[in-house]
């Protein structure tokens, strides 16, 4: 996802638009066009290119195995049959994600949510690691562990932002709400996260 | 944690809900400005960015491997593709081989022969000759003639040429032609006709005597 960093005067990480997400866009809307007809080879390609970020977004939003590959496929069924929807008044991927996002909760509704991971908590829960591998797994651990913690919605919001490198106003449209909804919801979230991480959060720094 | 360096609450509050974009790159040049100028004076904002960036990097070393198979998802689209996408295809291909030029010759040059074959067959359906003093006769047979058996094609042919006749119809169930000769020529065309020793009979067949 980090592409050529620039660095600002605080030595933030910037991603800049580069040239190779432009064309990539580019390549996608062909796609598309291909699959507006039908094209089922376009249609191969643009699934194999938003398969891994769909699944890893969804894992965290739905955080159920089962229940991802049947909102993946029921997203990229509803790219097919109505490719010829999309007006490219937003982004592709906004478009696409949004899809996924109201499949999602739309299934999560017709499910209890999840027990919780007693094998996670008992990893979690270990005396520190010895080595540096298993410190930074327990690191992961308190982090996916934190992740349940927080509702759906927040999980979408702290998902895009961090993983997928989305912007509030793209994740406003993808979850169809005012981006201050995004911002207020990113703010509890960081806060949760702040609050479950506490006895981990002196390791990360 | 009281921020000795921190002096007003609201530039503090904004920066800071939209520090894990900055984080990201993903703010316009008006946000990250507010955000950067408090930054150099925020220590606690510092070290939320911090934080922020280590979050970034923590959500992309989380990487479940979910493959949710794109041979499951193909099996979804085969219905679609077989009636409908198949059809729709073939059909254009058709359309499309039909709108040449030259196709479309052809085909025009086959309808025009299913036509005329269909009409052949229609009139060889029909029954080939009209009984003697059916309604549906020929309007046109105005003679009767029966010739000797040993009249051959030729000579026959050669008789109706001489009279100005042409066959209508027959033969009938007992041999006999239906002719037609010029209204105004008929009582000679008989004579002749009865004079003829290939022909057996000939009379006139609208009721009219010579």
């Amino acid at each position: 996802m980090r592409e050529g960093p620039d660095l600002n005067v605080v030595g933030t990480v910037i991603r800049p638009r580069t040239e190779a997400a432009r064309s990539g866009a580019r390549e996608e809307g062909e796609l598309l066009d291909r699959v507006k007809s039908q094209d089922v080879d376009a249609f191969e390609r643009l699934y194999r290119i938003y398969q891994p970020r769909l699944a890893r977004f969804l894992v965290n939003l739905v955080q159920r195995p089962q229940l991802v590959e049947e909102v993946l496929d029921d997203t990229m069924m509803v790219v097919w049959q109505t490719a010829d929807r999309f007006r490219g008044t937003s982004k592709l991927s906004t478009w696409i994600f949004a899809i996924a996002y109201r499949k999602a909760l739309k299934a999560r509704s017709r499910w209890p949510d999840p027990v919780e991971d007693d094998e996670l908590h008992a990893r979690v829960s270990e005396d520190p690691a010895p080595d540096d591998q298993l410190h930074h797994q327990r690191l992961h651990d308190a982090l996916v562990t934190a992740m349940t913690q927080l509702s759906a919605e927040q999980r979408a919001v702290v998902d895009l932002t961090y993983f997928h490198g989305m912007g509030y106003r793209e994740i406003a449209e993808i979850a169809d709400c005012p981006v201050d909804t995004v911002k207020t919801r990113m703010f509890h979230a960081r806060r949760r996260l702040k609050q479950a991480l506490a006895g981990t959060l002196a390791d990360w720094l | 944690m009281p921020d000795p360096i921190r002096t007003d609450e609201q530039p503090h509050d904004e920066a800071e809900e939209l520090l894990p974009w900055y984080a990201t790159g993903q703010l316009d040049p008006k946000e990250r400005a507010l955000v950067e100028q408090h930054l150099l004076s925020c220590a606690k904002c510092q070290r939320q960015l911090a934080i922020e960036r280590r979050m970034v990097d923590e959500f992309q070393a989380l990487t479940p491997e979910i493959d949710t198979g794109w041979a499951r998802l193909r099996q979804r689209l085969e219905p679609r593709e077989t009636w409908r996408d198949r059809a729709g295809r073939e059909a254009a291909g058709v359309w499309r081989m039909l709108s040449r030029p030259q196709v479309a010759l052809l085909a025009a040059a086959q309808l025009a022969f299913v036509i005329f074959a269909a009409g052949l067959l229609l009139s060889l359906s029909r029954p080939s000759y009209r009984a003697l003093g059916s309604a549906s006769a020929p309007a046109a047979a105005n003679v009767i003639v029966m010739f000797s058996p040993d009249t051959t094609e030729a000579e026959w042919r050669k008789v109706l040429t001489a009279n100005g006749a042409s066959l209508v119809g027959g033969p009938t169930s007992t041999d006999a032609y239906l002719l037609t000769v010029p209204a105004a020529s008929r009582p000679a065309a008989l004579k002749r006709l009865r004079a003829d020793h290939h022909v057996m009979m000939a009379e006139a067949i609208d009721g009219g005597r010579p």
